[in-house]
């Protein structure tokens, strides 16, 4: 995906803000998906603090496209949740 | 020998007495069809995040087995038939965390929690 440089790179927002506006734009503007990072948090269907990040409030999943994360990530986390809402933790 | 995660939901009036009762029941079904249990964990009351069977709460107990496929299979018989279990779930996990509990540190009482740590 080639990455387009945004001119107006406003100061570091939140990402929803700076996706509302090109709400039609497909590129990623984080390039490093908050998962994938060394020290970041295991998923597992038992840790609800991380599944409810990624979840909306009525307990939709939330798509990579607007969390960025990565694919594989993001298949574990789907499984993961699922698992939760089985057990009737999320 | 694979590693196993089992969880069950046991109903919400279940006395504490109750439970201790279902984890022997169920870790002695384990050690009967050769599985062994490394570890159980008992999350306590937690509120469902929707009905099921009209229960509200429901106790939770989690099992790390470790066995061949044939102790889940006994294990889930027996529980299909036990009236006081709303749910179980077996999920087989390539290595356990021991280290890491979730819900310990919530609903277990936090004096004793924050005396360990």
């Amino acid at each position: 995906m080639p990455k387009r440089q945004s001119g107006n790179r406003k100061s570091k927002q939140s990402n929803f803000a700076k996706l509302s506006i090109f709400q039609n734009n497909k590129y990623k503007f984080k390039k490093n998906c908050p998962l994938s990072i060394k020290g970041a948090p295991k998923i597992d269907y038992k840790n609800i603090k991380l599944l409810k990040r990624y979840v909306t409030e009525n307990g939709k999943i939330l798509p990579s496209r607007v969390t960025n994360v990565s694919q594989k990530k993001q298949r574990e986390l789907s499984l993961s949740i699922k698992r939760a809402r089985n057990l009737a933790l999320l | 020998m694979n590693l196993y995660e089992h969880t069950i939901i046991a109903r919400q009036d279940t006395s504490p007495s109750e439970i201790k009762q279902l984890t022997e029941k169920y870790s002695k079904i384990i050690e009967k069809n050769d599985g062994e249990v490394v570890k159980t964990e008992n999350w306590g009351l937690l509120n469902l995040s929707y009905l099921i069977k009209k229960n509200k709460k429901g106790s939770y107990i989690h099992f790390k087995i470790k066995g061949k496929g044939s102790v889940i299979n006994e294990l889930e018989k027996n529980e299909t038939i036990d009236k006081k279990l709303l749910r179980f779930l077996t999920v087989k996990v390539k290595k356990f965390d021991l280290e890491t509990n979730y819900f310990s540190k919530k609903d277990e009482s936090e004096i004793k929690e924050s005396i360990k740590n």
